[in-house]
């Protein structure tokens, strides 16, 4: 198939491992996949401390599983990635453990406190779900199709999320104060979330005309502010003066590009920024604690090799 | 009293009352803290697959938990003070399930998950006809899920002995927790220990479940080309844990998984789950 036809094709879903796709499709469905993974990996990296120090056992069952789910919906798109045939799940893990691989911005920042939580767990997952939910039209089937099982389960996170949101801010004055505190500091992140504005975007002219992606960056981050603004708002959290976010007559909101620090996004989208390094290397040095162990498993495996091929 | 007695909380004196809470913080503490130890392999685990696989133990292990410590809550204690406020020198767990692991130390994790699941697994069919109804009706739940651990851990070993890098690893593994595991057999308190059986809250002792564990984890140890330390020449470590005595490294989990109730000045838990009596 060359890209004209792929062009001409694209839609929901229209595309799987049976279909002979131009590299140029394989690649930036490879690209945006594994960004995606990775994604998950990186999160639930972040979250895990929480499971240890959750305030309540229920929170500590919800967190653990919620770190599970993010591993589980690792894998997945590690295998929607994989149907591509451009890397295997050891190259992209490698990748992602060497510094190659990227993904989200909000996960190369440090989460230290509980009352933090909620801005992943609400906020970015919140922002997660409204890019996820239109990747279920995405022309990359396998792809489309894992997002059938992680919007589910993310649901079931984000209503978690807003949750120990509601908690806090229900709590004492000291954890609306720590809340508060952490969404002032992370609501620029969340903001930027989605990306720089479709102008400046590298990659998603091509993969939105070929169906891998379904909306742009713009559309996707004022649909997300037009639901968590107000959600925010009905929380009691004060919205951040900058960046400055206007109220078109429509109702739908606005932001100000220039208000939001673009140097330290790009910096994170190139794996330089300090402490998304540390992040990055945290978790590399303890996959190479267990390298042993993926040793013996690779001996095993070739040990079965030779005895299939000398019973053949 | 007979051992085929029904008893319910209302029916116990002070000294039977003891005895029940005794044998059920030892359950619930076990579970829980083993459990937090496990939970520290997510995202650290070998594969994807052993990262689902064990995070779903722990998972278990920690509604587990939640389970017994619903049961003590019919004694006048909150979840507050069973877990978050209760003081580390309260709590009653083996101290094998204190032990940190070593950075990339799987084979103590697989390892001490089959000395630990034997053990349940064995001190479980000892409370299946326990005389305490509230007990006895929830152990089925618990044992259905406990045989998929040990399915795992033992999965486990037999791969990892079966290189030489893998092999070693386990035996220093073995070596280092043996001690430890014999402390799951410890008694709280001889007299309550004593309560515990007279009661028929059990039908084996301590010291015929340590038998029965050894029958059974020795010659598959063996098995496994691993040198099992001979029981008899092992003493056991200075902490043994089921009278309080603990570990340092047992402060510093604790202080960890208290931390942020402490830090936001809690002086409750929320449930967002059913109560088990409603499932």
């Amino acid at each position: 198939m060359d890209i004209a036809e792929v062009r001409d094709r694209a839609g929901p879903r229209e595309f799987n491992a049976g279909d002979d796709m131009p590299e140029e499709y394989r690649e930036a469905a490879t690209r945006m996949i594994q960004f995606h993974a990775n994604s998950e990996i990186m999160g639930a990296y972040l979250e895990r401390p929480f499971v240890r120090q959750a305030p309540s056992l229920d929170r500590k069952l919800a967190f653990s599983a919620k770190v599970q789910d993010e591993i589980g919906h690792g894998q997945l798109l590690y295998r929607a990635a994989e149907s591509l045939g451009v890397k295997t799940r050891d190259e992209m893990l490698d990748e992602l453990a060497n510094g190659e691989g990227k993904f989200l911005n909000c996960f190369h920042y440090p989460m230290d406190s509980w009352a933090e939580t909620p801005m992943i767990a609400f906020f970015v997952d919140g922002a997660a779900m409204r890019r996820q939910a239109t990747l279920k039209s995405s022309s990359w089937e396998p792809y489309a199709h894992a997002m059938d099982k992680v919007c589910f389960e993310e649901g079931f996170h984000v209503k978690h999320g807003e949750d120990i949101l509601r908690e806090l801010m229900n709590g004492s004055r000291k954890e609306q104060r720590m809340v508060q505190d952490a969404f002032d500091e992370w609501w620029p992140r969340i903001v930027q979330f989605f990306g720089p504005t479709d102008d400046d975007s590298t990659h998603h002219g091509f993969a939105e005309e070929v169906g891998l992606k379904q909306m742009t960056n713009d559309q996707l981050r004022s649909a997300f502010l037009n639901a968590y603004v107000p959600k925010a708002e009905q929380y009691g959290l004060e919205i951040p003066e900058y960046p400055r976010i206007e109220e078109r007559d429509d109702g739908t909101y606005e932001v100000r590009e220039s208000d939001l620090d673009w140097d330290e996004f790009f910096a994170i989208a190139k794996n330089d920024y300090e402490p998304g390094v540390g992040q990055i290397d945290g978790r590399a040095r303890t996959q190479e604690a267990v390298e042993w162990v993926r040793g013996v498993l690779d001996e095993r495996e070739q040990a079965a090799g030779t005895t299939a091929a000398a019973a053949d | 009293m007979a051992a085929t007695a029904d008893l319910a909380f209302e029916d116990l004196d002070d000294d039977e009352r003891e005895a029940v809470r005794t044998l059920l913080f030892r359950l619930a503490d076990d579970e829980y803290v083993t459990a937090e130890r496990y939970t520290e392999w997510q995202v650290r685990a070998p594969t994807l697959e052993s990262d689902l696989a064990l995070a779903n133990i722990a998972q278990d292990e920690l509604g587990h938990a939640r389970l017994w410590y619903d049961l003590l809550e019919d004694f006048g204690s909150e979840e507050r003070e069973l877990v978050w406020e209760r003081p580390p020198e309260a709590w009653h767990h083996a101290t094998l399930a204190e032990l940190p692991y070593e950075e990339g130390g799987w084979a103590d994790a697989v390892l001490r998950s089959y000395l630990y699941d034997v053990a349940e697994d064995l001190r479980l069919a000892a409370v299946e006809g326990s005389t305490y109804t509230r007990l006895r009706d929830r152990v089925e739940t618990v044992e259905n899920e406990e045989d998929y651990h040990l399915e795992h851990a033992q999965n486990w070993l037999e791969r990892l002995v079966d290189a030489d890098a893998g092999h070693d690893r386990v035996q220093a593994a073995l070596d280092r927790l043996f001690p430890y595991a014999l402390t799951l057999f410890a008694p709280a308190d001889p007299e309550v220990e004593a309560r515990i059986d007279e009661l028929g809250l059990r039908d084996r002792t301590l010291s015929e479940l340590r038998r029965d564990w050894l029958d059974r984890v020795v010659p598959y140890l063996e098995s496994l080309g691993l040198d099992v330390p001979d029981p008899g020449d092992t003493d056991l470590p200075s902490a043994v844990g089921r009278d309080g005595e603990h570990t340092d490294h047992w402060n510093d989990l604790h202080e960890e998984f208290t931390r942020t109730y402490r830090d936001l000045d809690r002086q409750g838990t929320v449930r967002i789950m059913p109560d088990p009596d409603d499932t």
